[in-house]
């Protein structure tokens, strides 16, 4: 059963352009379970800002920024924490330690978060990596793994769990279109339990056939977040 | 008007002046200050059951590992050398000036309280505490650190708190192997020139006997002191890490505060005890 809770409301919220590099303008967007906004930015440090933004990383000039109801700005460390434990996100720079193997990379915060057992979740996470192509569970450091194998261990991090949010920050790269047909079938099948979908891309020609599946389309600009109409003007 | 302005350039100066030794000072403090609040901040956290979930827990087994098990064979290494070069030459020194009965305090008061910590600190830096800041960079000026606080994983515990209880209680152990293996052979090398008679046992007594009560508890607590604060100064070191800092940077700033703290927690125990 679906809440009415929006899982993701941006109340006017004014990013700190110096902590963020985001345009200082009001952003408005709300997303109720299932849905699906994809947004347009022009850079790879605009989409991962903007992630940060939507999950209280980012110092706000004013508004507000509320998951699931609660405003991170007023949450403690510890309520903190556990909300960020219900966001799945892809994301391009600092996502892998080289300090621990991609498997432990990707189960890490599900071990950290929940008490699933460790054979569990490996099941679960293996089960995953073989719907994206992968042999298995990657047990190399990631930096030996290729950028294609990463690309597919950020997508099974990203929805390994019950994520109620994923923020995918360009999961698909034009020469990797083999990724998109099982990520779309696992984002629906998510979408379908509840979990909201923030997709920040920066070639929206990989996602044209996608389009149809989303519920709000959105540009990152020089004037903040704008809604795109259905021809394609902002 | 004339003196209006020059009062105005006397007060700008002075002001200025007044800037820059604030602004030294705070820069000498910061980092002692610094260490004082996460050491608070590692005993909270360290107390409370919700900190020590599966992943803090694997990190400190993964931490006493490397620490005290790796650094085991370069402990009695250490002490075998500090046991032939001070052990056996006190032993044959005291034994020709005919002060055997100095000997067990002798022993007590410099290998014991004195060289033991300080050489023990040496070994968890450079095996433990160059490795932490090692990573713990990396991790800041790659951006990892940003993606742990993302998923909700706070770094403070799942790191500094992990690694400075581990290297603390890595201090311990390897500075009580270091004094037994110190004293053993130093024992085993006067026996063999003939510098002093008697058992091991005998040998054993006789340095027990000297210790206070106070160094039951002193010499303790300074171990485990000095293994806690070099793991406190290489993991602050490591996070505070600016994104154009390389290891090149990190490094010898890294083993230079750790030197001090290590001198630091062993001079404040002498002047204590």
């Amino acid at each position: 059963m679906r809440s009415d809770v929006p899982v993701l409301v941006l109340e006017d919220a004014v990013p700190v352009f110096e902590a963020s590099g985001l345009p200082p303008w009001p952003m408005r967007l709300s997303l109720m379970p299932g849905d699906c906004a994809l947004v347009e930015t022009r850079s790879g440090r605009d989409a991962a800002a903007l992630a940060d933004l939507c999950i209280g990383l980012v110092p706000l000039r004013s508004g507000a920024v509320r998951m699931l109801g609660s405003d991170w700005d007023r949450l403690d460390n510890r309520r903190t924490a556990a909300l960020r434990a219900r966001v799945g996100r892809v994301r391009q720079r600092g996502a892998w330690s080289d300090m621990l193997s991609a498997q432990l990379n990707i189960l890490l915060p599900q071990l950290h978060h929940t008490d699933r057992s460790v054979g569990e979740l490996m099941e679960a996470a293996t089960s995953l990596a073989r719907r994206f192509g992968l042999p298995g569970l990657p047990t190399e450091r990631p930096d030996r793994l290729s950028e294609a194998d990463l690309a597919r261990a950020a997508c099974v991090r990203a929805l390994l769990g019950r994520p109620a949010l994923l923020l995918l920050e360009n999961p698909v790269a034009a020469e990797q279109p083999d990724l998109l047909p099982p990520l779309l079938d696992t984002m629906a099948r998510m979408r379908e339990r509840g979990c909201a979908v923030l997709c920040l891309v920066r070639d929206p020609a990989v996602w044209r056939s996608f389009e149809r599946w989303t519920t709000h389309r959105l540009q990152l600009g020089e004037n903040g977040l704008v809604p795109i109409d259905p021809a394609g003007d902002p | 008007m004339k003196r209006h302005g020059l009062r105005s350039v006397l007060v700008f100066r002075l002001r200025a002046a007044l800037a820059a030794i604030g602004h030294w000072a705070r820069t000498q403090l910061r980092f002692p200050l610094a260490l004082l609040a996460a050491g608070w901040g590692v005993m909270l956290d360290g107390v409370r059951p919700s900190s020590w979930r599966r992943t803090a827990r694997a990190e400190f087994r993964r931490t006493l590992r490397q620490a005290a098990g790796g650094g085991l064979v370069s402990t009695l290494f250490t002490a075998a050398l500090a046991g032939l070069a001070m052990v056996s030459q006190a032993l044959y020194w005291l034994g020709l000036t005919g002060l055997d009965r100095l000997t067990g305090g002798l022993i007590v008061t410099i290998l014991l309280r004195e060289v033991t910590p300080v050489l023990v600190g040496l070994i968890l830096l450079g095996r433990s505490g160059m490795l932490s800041v090692t990573e713990l960079g990396a991790l800041a000026t790659g951006g990892q650190l940003r993606s742990l606080i993302g998923q909700g994983i706070d770094p403070f515990s799942l790191l500094v708190m992990t690694r400075s209880l581990a290297l603390a209680v890595s201090g311990f152990t390897l500075g009580i192997a270091f004094a037994m293996g110190a004293l053993f052979v130093g024992f085993l090398f006067s026996s063999l020139l003939g510098s002093i008679q008697g058992s091991l046992w005998r040998f054993i007594d006789e340095v027990l006997t000297a210790m206070t009560a106070a160094d039951y508890v002193a010499i303790p607590l300074k171990l485990l002191f000095v293994g806690f604060v070099v793991g406190l100064s290489s993991c602050l070191t490591g996070l505070e890490a600016a994104p154009e800092e390389d290891q090149s940077v990190l490094m010898p700033r890294g083993f230079a505060r750790g030197i001090l703290a290590v001198m630091t927690v062993n001079i404040a125990f002498t002047a204590i005890g």
